[in-house]
């Protein structure tokens, strides 16, 4: 039944391509493409007519087969031999150009499953047998022409199909309106793989990112929780009965996100607490900072971060308040005025202990540190950072602070050595903590350092940075002899002489070198947590190695920063894995000898050395290897960019 | 003493009964301490120690309810599975419980310091 409508077709097409054979004579009106496509012998209105009577096969096949039957037994009810040999005939052309047919159809149909069209529609429905999704793109393919009416194949109104129709999701046409929903769909979905896309990207910088932070693997319960209570803070009235290291941990987080608003403030603020510590404060305002003293009556210790709106007005009403503050940490309040200051030490300097200033623009100067020793006898712990106000001058007023214990100076104005010698003749004695930093510090000489060496006996943290002048002759001296115990915090970074014309020659041993390295490793070696020589370009590989021969060992030692010490080697770093058993954070930034480091597990190495980094360009199954040694560590290489390919 | 058992049984304090693999429980010290031979013989604990059932319906936490009881424990298994792994998709915590949850981590112990490989130990 199939052959003979399949024969009627043929006939069809076979006298339609002679008419257009003859017709091809008059010529109208021609594109380019249609005359080459006739010079190839390709005729678009053939093609188009092959393709109806194929459609036009399909569609009346039902019909066709019941008038195919009444010709049958016509056929079989003439017994005229002329006819039963026609018909004869017919059946076997028929037959031929259905077997034909047939094979075209299955050629289409292997072709349409290599094809990529189909294989996504495989991939979208997995349980649908590929020869129906095959069939169904093959109908697709023979769908209606422009101009042409068709069903709608989801609402079923008849439309006229245009050369925008958009196929329906079972291979049929679609009509204007539920073309343009399906395309709303189509669209929402790619824009939900779009984000998805995003989202992984994001999800390996969050790795890298994570790794850098010192996060690797799974999370703790309690950091999720955090976590998950930062992200609906909004949600939070109150954090009840929380241990204080949590509420704290709770802050630090909520300030890292930069989420701290006026409303989530009151989370912090609870009338039995004693310390208050806000992380970021930049979007509070005035009203808010005042609201701390009113809610936390107890307040002792206060932490601002960012406290820009904390001005005169904050200060005045701090005053009226009986807030027993013990601690004032205020970083970047630089709206308080000096005569707002003054007020303050008058009012409250009497039982304030611990002090730290951090940026303040102007109004912190010498007159503050003068006032100090009247209004703040008891003061414990003094820190001026980043502070362009205080001079020489200021320094020498420091000396004036019997009790004080802690000593921290950030300045950026250019100081001398002279006051700096008086305060610590003047104070050495009592202080644990003497911390001298910044720019400003690089005139200062060895004076500083015998004074230290005289006068200070009670030191557990020393840092004196950025000098260009000291000499090693001088750290020599410090730590020969030194009546202090050892200490646990060096930081003497930056301390080396700089010549631009000659950087290599430093005929005076200028800065921390070998010899004084040395002494300071065997003087505190014991006891030291924290070890900083950035940059103390001097010290011979020589000294490094006999600092950390292996008979030596540094129980204490947890971070230690060498960066930009030209003379350090692998074997340098082995050794110093070695002496230092508990050694967490290795710093080697710029540390060009290095070439392949073992690092062991559990401790971070924080690396940057480009040509490190060209080498494991280069050898890149040695960094998976390394990577594999060292999967718990931290390993940050900078400028390599094989890093972020997850390796 | 007979053969310990390979699993724990966690109670809360309102009857919910949880068992446990003894390894993934092992990551909270506090539980360790309840349970793990090697820790003295306090009076309280010797029960669990030689049950495997940790009873925290005398503790009167508002974290050892089952609710959270049961987050607690499909942390335990969480970690149990991923902890060698890196790039881990993080559990999903429902807000309402976070705060309690919070509580509960701080009193088992379950903080970033804590945190090792069981079969380290």
């Amino acid at each position: 039944m199939q052959g003979t409508s399949g024969w009627v077709s043929n006939l069809n097409s076979i006298m339609s391509s002679r008419q257009q054979r003859a017709g091809r004579a008059i010529r109208g009106p021609h594109s380019a493409l249609t005359d080459f496509l006739a010079s190839q012998n390709i005729s678009a209105n053939r093609i188009r007519e092959d393709a109806e009577a194929r459609r036009n096969v399909a569609n009346d096949s039902t019909a066709q087969s019941a008038d195919a039957g009444a010709s049958s037994t016509a056929a079989n009810g003439d017994a005229d031999e002329l006819a039963e040999a026609e018909t004869a005939q017919v059946a076997t052309t028929a037959d031929k150009a259905a077997e034909k047919k047939r094979k075209t159809q299955a050629a289409a149909i292997d072709k349409i499953k290599k094809s990529k069209a189909f294989k996504k529609r495989k991939r979208q429905d997995e349980e649908s047998d590929s020869d129906g999704i095959a069939e169904a793109i093959l109908a697709g393919r023979a769908a209606p022409l422009p101009g042409q009416m068709e069903n709608c194949e989801i609402c079923e109104k008849r439309f006229t199909v245009t050369p925008y129709s958009r196929a329906g999701p079972d291979g049929g046409l679609l009509c204007n309106k539920c073309g343009k929903e399906l395309a709303q769909d189509n669209k929402d979905d790619q824009k939900q793989k779009k984000k998805k896309v995003k989202a992984r990207g994001h999800a390996r910088r969050q790795v890298a990112s994570n790794r850098l932070d010192g996060v690797i693997g799974c999370k703790s319960l309690m950091t999720m929780c955090i976590q998950t209570l930062v992200n609906n803070i909004d949600l939070a009235d109150d954090l009840g009965d929380m241990p204080a290291q949590i509420v704290d941990r709770v802050a630090r987080q909520v300030a890292k996100r930069r989420i701290l608003t006026p409303e989530s403030l009151n989370l912090f603020l609870q009338s039995g607490f004693e310390d208050v510590t806000v992380y970021d404060a930049a979007r509070l305002g005035s009203d808010d900072l005042i609201r701390i003293f009113q809610m936390v009556p107890k307040l002792t210790n206060l932490k601002l971060k960012n406290a820009i709106q904390f001005k005169d007005e904050v200060m005045d009403y701090l005053i009226t308040r009986k807030t027993p503050l013990d601690s004032l940490y205020l970083h970047g309040a630089n709206l308080v005025s000096e005569e707002g200051w003054n007020k303050f030490l008058v009012a409250k300097g009497k039982h304030l202990k611990s002090l730290r200033v951090y940026f303040t623009d102007k109004h912190v100067g010498d007159n503050f540190t003068a006032s100090l020793k009247e209004t703040c006898p008891a003061l414990k712990c003094l820190k001026i950072a980043h502070n362009q106000e205080v001079t020489d001058a200021g320094i020498e007023h420091i000396a004036e602070l019997k009790g004080l214990e802690h000593l921290s100076l950030q300045l950026i104005t250019p100081t001398s050595t002279e006051p700096y010698v008086k305060v610590v003749n003047s104070i050495g004695a009592c202080l644990r903590t003497l911390s001298l930093t910044g720019e400003s510090l690089s005139d200062l000489d060895d004076r500083v350092l015998d004074a230290v060496h005289e006068n200070c006996t009670l030191l557990r943290k020393l840092r004196i940075t950025h000098s260009e002048v000291m000499t090693d002759a001088g750290f020599v001296r410090l730590f020969t002899n030194w009546a202090n115990k050892p200490l646990t915090f060096i930081d003497f970074e930056k301390c080396r002489h700089i010549d631009s014309s000659k950087p290599r020659e430093n005929a005076h041993l200028n800065g921390l070198c070998s010899d004084g390295f040395r002494t300071l490793m065997s003087h505190s070696g014991k006891s030291l947590k924290y070890l900083n020589v950035h940059a103390c370009r001097h010290i011979t590989r020589e000294a490094f190695e006999d600092a950390f021969s292996l008979d030596k060992e540094y129980p204490e030692l947890e971070n230690l920063e060498i960066s930009f010490c030209e003379e350090v080697t692998d074997f340098v770093v082995g050794c110093i894995f070695r002496t230092c058993p508990k050694l967490k954070n290795l710093n080697v930034f710029g540390c060009m000898k290095l070439k392949e480091v073992r690092v062991p597990k559990e401790r971070f190495l924080s690396v940057c050395p480009m040509r490190w980094a060209w080498k494991l360009k280069v050898l890149r199954t040695e960094l998976v290897t390394l990577v594999e040694l060292v999967r718990y560590q931290v390993l940050y290489v900078q400028g390599c960019v094989l890093f972020n390919l997850g390796v | 003493m007979a053969e310990i058992s390979k699993y724990v049984t966690l109670i809360s304090n309102d009857g919910f009964e949880f068992v446990v693999l003894r390894e993934a429980v092992l990551i909270s010290p506090m539980i360790k301490s309840m349970i793990d031979s090697k820790s003295e013989d306090l009076f309280p604990f010797r029960e669990a120690r030689l049950s495997g059932r940790c009873n925290f319906e005398e503790i009167s936490q508002p974290c050892s309810s089952g609710q959270v009881m049961e987050k607690v424990v499909e942390y335990f298994h969480y970690w149990y599975k991923n902890c060698e792994k890196e790039d881990v998709p993080d559990m999903d915590i429902p807000a309402e419980l976070c705060l309690e949850l919070l509580v509960a981590a701080d009193f088992l112990g379950l903080d970033s310091k804590n945190l090792s490989r069981p079969r380290g130990d």
